[in-house]
């Protein structure tokens, strides 16, 4: 029964009156596997906007397409038109270095580099030469740590390793890294799913503050989370976007019969 | 949905065993799978006690044996250094003391002493000096002339018969026709002994000497220093071929056909006997390139052939264990490639490569066989100084000295041994330190 309503086309508006990525007829094949099917979205400047779903629905897929990280997998194949200020990044003169410095990613788990939390922030601006001197570049990892929220526990001990902190303070240093290098975009994947609540909430602060400034994508596995820190939500299911809106709507007023199911905990 | 609801339910004529029955049957069998923990247990002791006893018996076996071969026998005694003797052009050359008559004063010296008279006696005595001492005196004279016309007290290595009779290899009770020595030299010997003129003392000839047909003057220097020159060419070509190779086939290579070939004969080559490399190193870089043989340069180049597989596997499988994570951080704020390979990747893996750098160095030291074929077996009396010098190694010097019938090659095959176990226990150990710099936690 489900492959008839997975078929029809999404519900709600998938476009932005001020796009930054705009995404139309996506699909990603994983080898023989479809793993999105369909997929147009936008995402608009300033915004955050996160994508909820059951497990394998595709939405940590179509995350990483947004940066091109996929390119990173072997056999997964990506179609469609997916651009960045109207430009399409998967166009073959595309470098995607600049274009991940300006579309950035927070990983599910905390990844930083077993290296001085100083070398963890300056790692980027660094090998992009954003900094033209030692204390200019003091100043990206300062305003970075700041902005990660971070600045005021790890101020006295920059030269310590990253991997000694703990998990939420790890996670913050991460999006420390990502902001240090100014970009347009952060893509966030699970980012909260291996901390616990209050380091959680941190995060979601975190994410409010930064709203405005980036845009912002979110894969989430908390209805919650999603309610409270974003926009607008993207309702994926089977590799295909079955419902999107602002997120208020979506979760009063789903219009899909699956995306009902999904947030009043049918399955998922 | 409706499958869900079949799982849940059961059928009512099986039910679960009660807990009573339960607990009766895992109490039954605890006692069999704690039996069976225990039992393995005791195996796995037993496989560590029988390697370490045999590990004891074996260094037992070389120390003991070898300990002795870093000692010989030292004769004391005054010599004149009559100055036309030893240098009849005055010009203390090299020329001129080799064609002085530093025999003939050394066995003068010792005749003195003796108070040798008679061409038969002299003969019996003669034999007591080792033919290095002549060497030794010139070299003296070499570096201070003005000890010529003055008498000194020399100490200077026995002949290798003498010294196998001290050590009581050779009987007095053997009939003097089966004796290497005779009777008379024994009792010179024995005057000697009284006189406290006979010392056991380290081997200087071991460590400062090179090959030679003479026991007492036989040491490692040279093949040593071969073995150095050789290790050299080979960690300087191996290495860098070996990590680059294996970062191309880890990070950058397609999998495709062609790369699955290429690891499979990779993992092959590595089981290839190591005197087919040797065949090899004769055919390409000798018969085709022309590299002269039996010098360091050529016997390195064959040497990194055998290890850079070694090194090969062991890399990709330091790269493989750095987590991918660590690659996506890099990639996700933009680096490139190859910069996340040579800052992020690179470090991590370097423990590991160096693992395997130092077990190949380690192969490449103990190997003889493939520098055989090329040659390097030659008998080199002269201390290699550089690459293109011919020169032995290490293994090969232990070879040929065990090929060698005189007793006293015996000790010196063992102490040989023990250098050559040492060398590899120091380059171990440099490589635990050098792991243990690197090694970062992520």
């Amino acid at each position: 029964m489900f492959d008839t309503v997975t078929k029809s086309p999404t519900v709600g508006t998938v476009h932005s009156d001020n796009p930054k990525i705009t995404a139309r007829n996506v699909f990603v094949d994983y080898g023989e596997k479809r793993a999105i099917d369909d997929v147009s979205l936008d995402i608009g400047v300033g915004e955050v906007i996160s994508f909820i779903g059951p497990s394998g629905c595709g939405k940590s897929t179509f995350l990483r397409c947004l940066n091109r990280m996929n390119d990173t997998i072997e056999t997964c194949r990506v179609s469609g038109d997916i651009r960045l200020d109207g430009q399409d990044i998967y166009d073959h003169s595309i470098d995607v270095v600049p274009l991940r410095a300006r579309v950035g990613i927070v990983f599910q788990k905390p990844n930083p580099f077993p290296k001085s939390i100083y070398d963890n922030v300056a790692y980027g601006p660094r090998i992009h030469g954003l900094a033209q001197n030692k204390a200019e570049l003091d100043d990206i990892v300062e305003a970075s740590l700041r902005r990660a929220g971070l600045w005021e526990e790890v101020h006295t001990r920059l030269d310590q390793t990253g991997t000694g902190l703990s998990g939420g303070q790890q996670q913050r240093l991460c999006i420390a890294r990502a902001i240090a290098v100014s970009p347009e975009v952060i893509l966030m994947d699970e980012p909260c799913s291996a901390l616990d609540p209050i380091a959680t909430a941190r995060i979601e602060e975190l994410i409010f503050e930064l709203r405005g400034d980036y845009s912002i994508a979110i894969v989430t596995h908390s209805m919650q989370q999603a309610a409270r820190v974003s926009d607008r939500t993207a309702y994926f299911h089977l590799g295909r976007l079955i419902e999107v809106g602002e997120t208020s709507a979506i979760f009063t007023s789903p219009q899909h019969e699956l995306t009902n199911s999904y947030i009043t905990g049918r399955f998922g | 949905m409706t499958d869900m609801t079949d799982k849940t339910q059961t059928s009512s004529s099986k039910t679960t065993l009660s807990p009573a029955t339960a607990r009766e049957r895992v109490a039954a069998s605890l006692a069999a799978r704690h039996g069976r923990e225990r039992r393995f247990r005791n195996y796995g002791r037993f496989a560590i006690a029988l390697a370490i006893t045999f590990l004891l018996i074996l260094f037992g076996s070389i120390f003991t044996k070898g300990i002795p071969g870093f000692f010989q026998h030292y004769v004391t005694f005054d010599v004149v250094l009559d100055a036309e003797e030893l240098d009849p052009y005055g010009d203390a050359s090299a020329q001129s003391l080799f064609d002085g008559n530093a025999r003939g004063v050394i066995r003068d010296g010792l005749f003195d002493l003796l108070e040798v008279s008679g061409r038969k006696n002299k003969k019996a005595a003669g034999r007591i000096v080792s033919e290095g001492a002549e060497q030794r005196l010139r070299n003296m004279i070499t570096a201070n002339p003005e000890l010529l016309g003055t008498t000194q007290t020399i100490t200077v290595a026995v002949d290798d018969d003498i010294d196998s009779f001290m050590r009581g290899f050779i009987s007095r009770d053997t009939p003097e026709s089966d004796r290497r020595i005779n009777d008379l030299t024994i009792g010179y010997v024995d005057q000697l002994v009284a006189e406290d003129r006979i010392s056991f003392a380290v081997s200087d000839y071991l460590f400062f000497g090179s090959a030679s047909r003479n026991p007492e003057m036989a040491g490692v220097k040279g093949a040593f220093i071969g073995s150095l020159l050789t290790l050299f060419i080979c960690l300087i070509l191996s290495f860098p071929l070996g990590v680059g190779t294996a970062i191309y086939l880890e990070e950058f290579a397609p999998k495709n056909r062609l790369t699955e070939f290429i690891e499979v004969n990779i993992n092959n080559l590595a089981a290839v006997p190591s005197v087919v490399f040797g065949i090899l190193g004769l055919a390409i870089f000798i018969g085709i390139f022309g590299l002269p043989r039996s010098i360091p340069l050529t016997g390195g180049v064959v040497l990194a052939l055998m290890t850079m597989p070694t090194i090969i596997i062991s890399s990709r499988a330091a790269i493989r264990a750095v987590p991918q994570s660590i690659r996506d951080a890099a990639l996700g704020i933009g680096a490139s490639k190859v910069q996340t390979v040579f800052h992020h990747t690179l470090p991590l893996a370097m423990p590991g490569m160096l693992t395997g750098t130092i077990i190949g160095m380690a192969q490449a030291l103990g190997e003889t066989a493939p520098l055989l074929m090329i040659g390097m077996v030659a008998f080199v009396v002269d201390i290699p100084g550089g690459f293109t010098d011919p020169a032995t190694v290490l293994p090969v010097q232990i070879f040929m000295w065990a090929d060698f019938a005189e007793r006293m090659f015996v000790q010196k095959t063992s102490a040989a041994i023990i250098i050559l176990l040492l060398f590899l226990i120091a380059m171990n150990a440099a490589a635990i330190i050098i792991r243990k710099r690197l090694e970062r936690r992520w």
